[in-house]
């Protein structure tokens, strides 16, 4: 296993947003956390990048395990840059061009030589489609190109895995196709991918394990087909045939 | 011609005061208002990013600190601050000549302003920057450096101009720790021609020019600054 969560617990204040959760992913699976808004996906994979400290639980990376809430910073930094995040609201660096947007954590953070990183960079952008917008900034790119600059900059780095939080929530239902696309194109280049999305086509059709939370908890997992097909839980059920949007599509915390 | 047309409203002694000063108001605005403001204005830059940076990363005791000294320097008159520096600390064996003496007090002083304006601008940078940073593998330094504080710069630099024009005014007010700046020469030479009317509009001019130029400055580093904003959204 790549990624090995065991027991994540994490309260803001009296609220239990999670309630001991366990997740494993291996090299090469694109997993997708299903659920609806309130059970606590987005909060799990902040809490696995450590944008949020957990209060407990264990989490194994590629053979080394961690106590989450004491992780030293030192280490949290290191293994930051074996991994990527692509955020719902892309949070693209807004004083870069796309170009430097994908080159800045490869020239600063992991000291490639700035003509290899332009050429890693360029690639990558053209990879997403945007080969004609590298000089561009952000506010001159439309939501579907600034996620797509953000898929390419968390690729150029050459993680092991890539979360992706709600890629896709925040743009007009006409964007997001393009942005899937970019995404199943990754997915079928073998990227390791932890996905939180409400994208139910997209979870069944290119992920290889789907994982059902609600209230906190991981309601069910399993291979994507088994899920879509023999749901064994009522909830999940009752989630899937109501397409996902049962409680809305709302802005997780 | 022109001197001829002149000499027919002012007279012709007032009008060679007029001219005879200009250059003797001029030349102190050149040697010791512009520099003056051009030393303090970048410590009181570089106070203010330091004590901005401080609170905005909760630094303990040294957040406390800067709230001490900001709330000091600006609940204080300038001009008080000027003469406990200057004609105070004599009495306890410090001894600042003038010069440096207004210096130390003004970059003390637009320090306090300019670090309230650097750390609201620092505060308007979206939190998901500092989170995009560290997820591409900066520190957070780094994502200081690179990503927030160009950003917090860019928010920062039309309140920052206007301190430094208000700080440009606000040196004459050295002319009270025996500074020979613009304020003073003029001082100086109407207490010889006694032509206050003249020579007071006469230096308040010299002062509009420089807060032109600046005002100028500014539009042009705004546009430079800007290139990464789009207006029209």
């Amino acid at each position: 296993m790549l990624l090995t969560i065991q027991g994540l617990r994490k309260s803001f204040g009296d609220l239990e947003v999670l309630k001991g959760v366990d997740l494993s992913v291996d090299k090469g699976d694109v997993v997708s956390i299903l659920g609806p808004s309130g059970s606590g996906k987005t909060t799990l994979l902040r809490c696995v990048n450590f944008l949020e400290t957990a209060d407990k639980g264990t989490l194994a990376f590629d053979g080394e395990t961690f106590q989450l809430g004491r992780v030293p910073k030192k280490d949290i930094a290191r293994l930051r840059k074996k991994t990527a995040f692509v955020f719902q609201s892309y949070n693209l660096f807004l004083n870069k061009t796309a170009l430097e947007n994908v080159t800045e954590g490869l020239i600063t953070a992991r000291k490639v030589p700035k003509a290899q990183a332009l050429d890693i960079g360029r690639r990558a952008l053209s990879k997403v489609g945007l080969s004609d917008r590298m000089g561009h900034y952000p506010s001159q790119l439309s939501g579907g190109q600034q996620q797509r600059v953000a898929i390419a900059r968390a690729m150029a780095a050459e993680p092991e895995i890539i979360y992706f939080d709600e890629p896709t929530s925040a743009l007009d239902p006409e964007l997001t196709g393009e942005v899937l696309s970019v995404m199943r194109q990754l997915a079928g280049e073998g990227m390791t991918m932890l996905v939180v999305t409400h994208e139910l086509a997209f979870a069944r059709t290119v992920s290889s394990q789907v994982v059902f939370m609600e209230g906190g908890v991981v309601v069910e997992s399993g291979p994507a087909q088994e899920m879509f097909h023999h749901p064994r839980e009522a909830r999940t059920r009752a989630f899937l045939q109501t397409g996902g949007k049962s409680h809305g599509k709302g802005v997780e915390s | 011609m022109i001197r001829q047309f002149l000499e027919l409203i002012f007279g012709q002694r007032l009008l060679d005061i007029i001219l005879d000063s200009f250059w003797k108001i001029l030349l102190p605005g050149l040697t010791v208002t512009i520099p003056l403001t051009a030393i303090a204005f970048s410590l009181a830059m570089v106070i203010a990013v330091a004590a901005a940076l401080a609170q905005f990363a909760r630094v303990p005791v040294v957040r406390q600190l800067c709230r001490f000294y900001i709330w000091v320097f600006r609940g204080t008159p300038l001009l008080v601050q000027l003469f406990v520096v200057f004609y105070g600390l004599p009495k306890v064996g410090i001894t600042i000549a003038p010069f440096p003496a207004a210096v130390l007090v003004f970059s003390l002083n637009e320090g306090a302003y300019c670090a309230e304006t650097v750390r609201a601008a620092l505060e308007a940078v979206p939190s998901g920057q500092l989170e995009a940073g560290y997820c591409a593998g900066l520190s957070y330094l780094q994502t200081m450096r690179r990503i927030i504080l160009p950003q917090a710069m860019r928010t920062a630099f039309p309140p920052l101009s206007n301190s430094l024009i208000a700080m440009v005014k606000d040196t004459s007010l050295a002319a009270n720790i025996t500074v020979v700046e613009m304020l003073r020469a003029t001082e100086q030479i109407n207490a010889r021609v006694y032509e206050p009317l003249a020579l007071y509009i006469e230096v308040g001019l010299v002062y509009l020019l420089f807060s032109t130029v600046l005002t100028w400055l500014q539009r042009l580093g705004e546009q430079r600054l800007g290139a990464y904003e789009n207006r029209e959204g």
